[in-house]
């Protein structure tokens, strides 16, 4: 189904397109969740409520500022991000090292879903220390590259070219798994 | 404008990442429109995110996927935006409180048990120390009365022996008494004697008490003059002392001598005297 059939259902909201993106998209967008949200059940909370929202929030989707999927990678992101910030949730899960979240995501997941983590892990160790970092601080803690900047004292600059080399290298690697 | 280095900025991936403000959004929507490179670069981008994310984790589980589609199941029906958020907001309280009450019963149901389960165990504990103390206190005593009863018994045999002794002999009661001395006046001890076995028993009635290195000893005085036949203890009174044999006396006697008595009688130490009927 070409992108634009796509958005023309949904905002029909027409039940087989919804059905169609969901097991297109649903995978990456939990994962989006779940790096910002380590807790399986809180994040299966804040997907649903993430999904419902794309759909009938659809006709705020404008198709001139972006892709579909990056539209609603940022509503699942937000969500997360709110989530966390909400007062059920403390700060320290962004103490988490990015070790503890591969290995989480190896220990509790069935075996697709294992060698997928050890993929994320190949992905991760194609970095240098500092691509790597950025990539943990904005992937699987939920930090925003201004608060990186704020909280390491790394300049703004620097923050965009990491996170610029690291998608580089990301992107270069991403076919290989 | 430097297209490359507006690339190489950095600016479109926070663009895709959403953290960009509304005016720099607009900037990079404007120049994607007008440069296919930045679109081209854009695009990229998004797939490389999108398979990043697709390939790097875990499904949703299939609960979601129905609950989720239960929660869309009025706006795709009516294909209209019904009250969106409330309703799911609504739900999962309710569900978490279902969830917490038999909880939070089981807890307060268990702490009571437990509090209850302490205050017995205390109350058993205080009681099984009372009890501890008592069963030693009658232990003790227990053993007191055992070694009682063997002092008795062991008296007994003595005694049930001695009056055997009496009974199957035939004995002689020789009284002696200190009336003619002047030592001890009220001094009397009685000598038993039985002729043909020549056993002699004594039981002292009343004798003072002696010094530390002196003792009672005892005199048959026969044919052959008086022979030492052993100590008398004074403190032992009315009960049968067993002395060496006499063969033949015509009297008996007792002095005070030096501890462990003397070979010959010291006469002026004369306590007590009895003559053989």
């Amino acid at each position: 189904m070409q992108e634009d059939q796509l958005i023309t259902g949904l905002r029909a909201k027409d039940k087989r397109t919804v059905d169609y993106l969901y097991e297109k998209y649903s995978r990456a967008l939990f994962v989006v969740i779940s790096r910002v949200i380590k807790d399986h059940d809180i994040a299966e909370e804040v997907f649903h409520d993430a999904f419902v929202k794309i759909i009938r929030r659809i006709d705020s989707y404008d198709e001139s500022k972006g892709r579909l999927y990056t539209w609603m990678a940022n509503v699942c992101r937000n969500a997360a991000i709110d989530k966390t910030r909400s007062k059920e949730f403390s700060k320290d899960s962004k103490t988490n090292t990015i070790d503890n979240y591969v290995y989480g995501l190896e220990g509790t997941s069935g075996t697709t879903e294992a060698v997928d983590g050890i993929g994320v892990k190949e992905l991760i160790t194609n970095l240098n220390e500092e691509q790597r970092f950025v990539v943990e601080c904005i992937y699987f803690k939920g930090y925003t590259h201004s608060e990186i900047s704020e909280e390491f004292e790394i300049p703004l600059g620097t923050v965009k070219s990491r996170i610029r080399a690291a998608l580089g290298v990301l992107k270069k690697n991403i076919n290989r798994i | 404008m430097d297209i490359q280095s507006y690339i190489a900025s950095g600016k479109l991936e926070l663009f895709v990442l959403g953290e960009l403000s509304d005016r720099e959004r607009e900037e990079v929507i404007e120049l994607s429109k007008k440069h296919p490179e930045i679109k081209r670069e854009l695009e990229e981008i998004e797939d490389a995110m999108f398979a990043f994310d697709d390939k790097t984790g875990v499904k949703p589980s299939e609960a979601v996927k129905d609950k989720i589609f239960e929660s869309l199941s009025m706006d795709l029906v009516e294909e209209k935006e019904t009250e969106p958020e409330p309703e799911s907001v609504k739900t999962r309280p309710a569900a978490k409180q279902v969830m917490l009450q038999p909880w939070k019963q089981f807890a307060v149901a268990s702490s009571i048990v437990a509090f209850l389960a302490i205050l017995a165990a205390v109350y058993f504990a205080v009681m099984y120390y009372d009890v501890e103390e008592r069963f030693t206190a009658l232990l003790q005593e227990r053993n007191i009365l055992s070694e009682e009863l063997d002092i008795n018994q062991a008296r007994y045999n003595s005694l049930d022996e001695q009056f055997e002794t009496l009974l199957s002999g035939d004995y002689e009661r020789v009284p002696m008494l200190g009336e003619s001395f002047e030592l001890q006046k009220d001094a009397r001890v009685d000598v038993f004697w039985d002729k043909s076995t020549e056993n002699v028993f004594v039981s002292v009635n009343q004798l003072a008490a002696l010094e530390a290195d002196q003792d009672y000893q005892l005199w048959a005085i026969g044919d052959d003059g008086p022979v030492g036949i052993g100590i008398v203890k004074p403190g032992e009174k009315l009960t049968l002392q067993q002395m060496e044999a006499a063969a033949s006396a015509g009297a008996f006697a007792i002095t005070i001598e030096p501890k462990g008595g003397s070979e010959a009688p010291t006469l002026e130490n004369l306590v007590v005297i009895g003559e053989v009927v």
